[in-house]
């Protein structure tokens, strides 16, 4: 500066000449009406507008983000070219909006409408001796067999949802006694939940955690013609440790439901069967990743 | 020209080398905004990185209403409005260090740019405590997640968007203070001049996109429910 360099020499021509550069006064005045703008959407969250308090709240902050690009960081003064580039990063972050929203939102079967269950955290039992009916294990079991069940079982348990037309075995008629593979016992229900039945559309649930297949045990079972109970000796036979208040982790690890369907299609077509599943049937196209999406972990 | 025959060390804050742009450009002009669009383009993918996590948290949101409802309580609006001002401030004291680098005047810049340190600092810091306090009771991303005084289905998503969102701006405020050391040693070394101070600006926008990822996360987080 004091220094007496040739600025105007070749090379070392100065940048600064005409370069706009923002007064104080300028740089204080937006600072004020950031804070002030700050104050007004902390203020209005503690009003209720419902979800104008959204647009309110974007819009406020939209306002701020302009006071920041166009003063701070000069927009306002520079190349417009920089502005449209700028600008060009949310335009097609709204394009992605604008198209993820309608499939993320309007694509029916992503999640299950309605009650959401909450997978208990692991480790962590939800109902004390889960294979012991109570009225609300009985209801818990409820709520999963209308996510998980119906489109075979049909909604009263009768073997008649809409898949079951296109299923050889047709599904089980819960309300009836005949026809058992397994049994009506909620132990044998249990097993067949976790085995399923090989060679039939009846895949095994075994990514459903223990004390949740306990629970549509007993949803199932109670929907017989005579509700059968489990003797001790059944309990034991499946596993479980009466002296105890919870299921141990006595189980073999589970593998995912559509890994179970890949086994179960090679199973079949092995056998030399045409498979039970008939092909082009439009409610179960792209079956097993359905299932897969409804057991969506909601603790992710 | 005459600073060739000047030996290393000579030039400070005080009395900063002259400045050649590079035999690339036309001029020193054209240098300035070559490089200056240049930070544009960067920040246009900076935009669409965190944009992509916003529309992910949009959607969920959308989605489940009252699980992003419930967990967005806990967490506190003092601090996370402490932060806002305290970024916004950063973000004035910021351009105050680059006009002041401008003007040619080192000193005043460097003074603005600390300041802005600092206070990058105690954002960090308030992030800390909230962060070590989230933990603590057990609010962790994911299926980490064990905060037995929230279990309303699909609540830990919301802490998941919560730490991957605000994790990825702090780390963001942590790069920029490392940024503007690196600046302030530049002008130190005497290499910032009223004719030449583009590194200035640049990390300065840099600082202020910073601030704007703030002012968007701030109400999306921490109030609207
Ligand atoms: C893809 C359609 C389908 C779905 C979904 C399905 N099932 Fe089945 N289920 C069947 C079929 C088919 C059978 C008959 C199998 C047989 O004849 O051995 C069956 C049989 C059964 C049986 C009787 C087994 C026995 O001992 O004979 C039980 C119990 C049962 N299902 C429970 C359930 C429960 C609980 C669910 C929900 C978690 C469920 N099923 C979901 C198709 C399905």
């Amino acid at each position: 500066m004091s220094n007496s360099h040739d600025n105007h020499g070749h090379g070392s021509h100065g940048e600064g000449h005409g370069h706009y550069i923002i007064p104080d006064a300028t740089i204080y005045k937006t600072l004020g009406a950031l804070l002030v703008l700050t104050g007004i959407t902390v203020g209005l969250s503690f009003v209720h507008l419902g979800t104008w308090n959204f647009v309110v709240g974007m819009l406020v902050a939209a306002m701020k983000a302009y006071l920041v690009a166009s003063i701070f960081m000069n927009l306002s003064h520079d190349d417009k070219s920089n502005s449209v580039i700028f600008v060009s990063g949310f335009f097609f972050l709204a394009i992605f909006i604008g198209l993820t929203a309608p499939d993320f939102l309007f694509r029916g079967d992503i999640f299950t409408e309605g009650k959401q269950i909450m997978l208990p955290v692991k480790g962590v039992s939800q109902f004390k001796r889960p294979w012991e009916p109570t009225p609300e294990i009985v209801a818990h079991g409820k709520a999963i067999f209308m996510q998980q069940c119906v489109s075979c079982h049909g909604p009263e348990g009768k073997g008649d949802g809409p898949a079951a037309a296109a299923l050889v075995p047709h599904p089980r008629n819960f309300t009836s006694a005949d026809g058992w593979g397994n049994g009506r016992k909620p132990s044998q229900i249990f097993k067949t939940l976790k085995e399923g039945r090989p060679g039939t559309g009846m895949a095994s649930f075994a990514t459903i955690p223990a004390e949740d297949r306990w629970t549509l045990a007993h949803y199932v079972a109670s929907l017989g013609p005579n509700v059968l109970k489990d003797t001790p000796e059944d309990l034991k036979a499946a596993g479980v440790d009466t002296s105890k208040d919870t299921l141990g982790d006595t189980e073999a690890p589970s593998i995912p439901i559509t890994a179970a369907m890949k086994i179960l299609d090679a199973e079949t077509a092995k056998d030399g069967l045409k498979g039970n599943i008939k092909p082009g049937h439009d409610d179960l196209e792209g079956y097993g990743e359905r299932v897969e999406a409804r057991t969506f972990n909601p603790n992710l | 020209m005459s600073h060739a025959s000047v030996p290393a060390g000579k030039y400070n804050a005080d009395n900063p080398a002259p400045h050649h742009f590079g035999h690339h450009f036309e001029s020193a002009e054209h240098e300035f905004s070559s490089a200056k669009q240049g930070m544009w383009l960067f920040m246009v993918t900076e935009v669409l990185m965190i944009g992509a996590i916003f529309v992910g948290y949009l959607l969920f949101r959308l989605r489940f209403p009252e699980a992003f409802h419930e967990a967005h309580k806990e967490l506190n609006v003092k601090l996370g409005a402490l932060n806002t001002v305290i970024l916004i401030i950063s973000s004035a004291t910021m351009v105050l260090g680059v006009t002041a680098a401008q003007r040619g005047n080192n000193r005043r810049s460097i003074g603005m740019l600390i300041t802005t340190i600092f206070l990058g600092g105690c954002f960090c810091l308030v992030k800390y405590f909230e962060y070590t306090h989230k933990f603590h009771e057990g609010i962790f991303p994911g299926g980490l997640y064990h905060f037995e005084g929230l279990t309303v289905p699909h609540a830990p998503l919301f802490f998941s968007f919560y730490f991957v969102m605000t994790g990825i701006h702090a780390f963001h405020v942590v790069v920029g203070m490392c940024l503007i050391t690196w600046i302030i040693t530049r002008i130190k070394r005497g290499q910032i001049s009223k004719e030449f101070f583009t590194p200035v600006e640049l990390v300065g926008f840099y600082w202020h996109f910073v601030d704007l990822v703030w002012i968007f996360l701030f109400p999306l987080l921490y109030l609207l429910g």
